[in-house]
């Protein structure tokens, strides 16, 4: 018997690149469906949120299409969940991005600029370390976590999410002297602030696993 | 920082094309084959460029950009005739991360504002062609055929005030040369760039590479022909091709212009030297 492909679902809220993460996804071994508007996200078996944009522009559209119920299904359910980039920040609560702009508020803290820290780029466009938590173990083969300890991954971001709550912080990496989380985790919803699916080869095997962990 | 070492290949009617100081193109094969090697050995990026589009104001990258970008997952970015917010959108949805945009940022500025408030700052890449003249540099447009009377150094801070968030800066005396990087030009402008910036052109050995990153603070290097020849080359051991276009070029010994760099041995290299990469 050949087993199922597990279905991932991708809530497409931004402009830009979006077909990257879909056919990531496809490669890892899921089927993928992007939705544009709201739809009961049962049978899926893995939700995604990517973006990158504007934070209030995001909300707004999240509204407007009433995607925001979709996602929020999901997380109610205790579906599998995946926040990219944007899509993390949207996860936390709210976003200093032109005065004040709530978030979905999942996970405890806010989004902060760059520009307020001492940092080397404001705008972080690049490879940039991760250092994965120890409590917070997401890979377990011994030999792949190795080599995804010393990767660097891809980020691109002018803000960062200041985490209220470390217990959540599954990874975190540095833009000149300020630590910022990269990695959060609680319960079956994860977020990364770097992109996987620009990876190269180690964000694949990330991906990887949430196939293995479904 | 991690410095990035980023592959760029041009593109002329669906082809991979080189030439030298962004002239005398030739066809060295399908872009996408090339692509996936480059992504196979580790590249950092992959740039993607119609160096005749924005000449015959014809933009076919989106089919294209949709094709060349499956099965590579690193960042790419797309350019090359690109006008209006509607290009943007159509490259992006197609798998493109970034665009690059020179010419219509020159005539157009009001459009690129448009675009970084529309895609965000980090999606557009500006490509600055630079022509040394006597001491000074001058802006050229439309893949270096178009002489315009703007001085580089205050072009770089005005593109930087319109919020975008790279710069790609071209040597166009040195771009296809293989005689290393002009120094002195990134040095200077590397000072003023507040914003990532990238160098292109001159490219011939991994200690050219070196010697930019010890002498000025640039985010990354862009290459095209030393890659594309050593591949090409391992293809014509392999026999894996038959020679098409004007390639002769490439086997013949007494050629000067002619140039191999491999990305493992790169890499490799700069990691010996304790440069910071991936």
């Amino acid at each position: 018997m050949t087993k199922k492909k597990p279905l991932a679902g991708i809530i497409n809220i931004s402009l830009n690149n979006i077909l990257s993460i879909k056919r990531a996804l496809e490669y890892v071994g899921f089927n993928v469906i992007i939705f544009n508007e709201q739809r009961n996200i049962e049978k899926f078996d893995l939700i995604v949120l990517p973006g990158v944009g504007a934070y209030h522009e995001a909300m707004k559209k999240l509204r407007d299409t009433k995607l925001i119920l979709s996602i929020e299904q999901a997380l109610s359910k205790n579906k599998n969940f995946l926040g990219i980039c944007l899509g993390m920040q949207l996860l936390f609560e709210k976003s200093e991005e032109f005065g004040s702009t709530k978030g979905i508020g999942f996970f405890e803290g806010k989004v902060e600029n760059f520009n307020k820290y001492n940092v080397e780029k404001q705008t972080f466009i690049g490879w940039n370390r991760v250092k994965f938590g120890t409590k917070k173990i997401l890979i377990q083969k011994k030999s792949e976590k190795n080599d995804l300890l010393n990767s660097p991954f891809y980020f691109v971001h002018s803000f960062f999410v200041n985490c209220k709550d470390k217990a959540i912080e599954a990874g975190t990496s540095s833009n000149g002297k300020l630590n910022f989380s990269s990695v959060v985790k609680k319960d079956k919803v994860i977020a990364f602030q770097f992109h996987p699916e620009k990876s190269g080869k180690n964000g694949l095997i990330l991906l990887k696993y949430f196939v293995k962990n479904l | 920082m991690i410095k990035r070492i980023i592959a760029r290949l041009d593109i002329k009617n669906n082809f991979l094309v080189k030439g030298m100081h962004l002239e005398g193109l030739r066809i060295l094969g399908y872009p996408e084959f090339f692509a996936k090697k480059y992504f196979e050995e580790n590249i950092d990026e992959i740039i993607f460029q119609d160096v005749v589009a924005s000449l015959y104001k014809r933009n076919q990258l989106s089919s294209l950009t949709n094709k060349i970008s499956k099965n590579i997952f690193v960042p790419i970015t797309v350019g090359g005739g690109i006008r209006n917010v509607n290009d943007i959108k159509e490259i992006l949805v197609n798998g493109a991360d970034r665009v690059s945009i020179n010419t219509a940022a020159v005539k157009d500025k009001k459009f690129i504002k448009e675009s970084v408030k529309l895609f965000g700052s980090s999606t557009i890449t500006i490509i600055i062609e630079t022509l040394k003249v006597g001491e000074k540099y001058k802006v050229y447009t439309d893949s270096g055929r178009t002489e315009t009377n703007i001085d580089t150094f205050d072009w770089i801070k005005e593109v930087q005030d319109m919020g975008v968030g790279e710069i790609i800066l071209t040597s166009i005396n040195n771009e296809g040369t293989g005689k290393g990087f002009d120094l002195n030009l990134y040095e200077k402008t590397s000072k003023i760039c507040k914003i990532s910036l990238l160098a292109h052109g001159g490219t011939r050995n991994s200690e050219d590479v070196y010697k930019l990153f010890i002498n000025s603070d640039i985010d990354g290097v862009v290459i095209a022909s030393a890659f594309h020849f050593n591949y090409y080359k391992e293809l014509l051991k392999k026999k894996k091709i038959s020679l098409q276009g004007s390639t002769n070029f490439l086997i013949d010994k007494n050629y000067k212009n002619i140039f191999f760099c491999e990305i493992k041995n790169l890499k490799k290299y700069l990691k010996l030297k304790k440069i910071n990469i991936r």
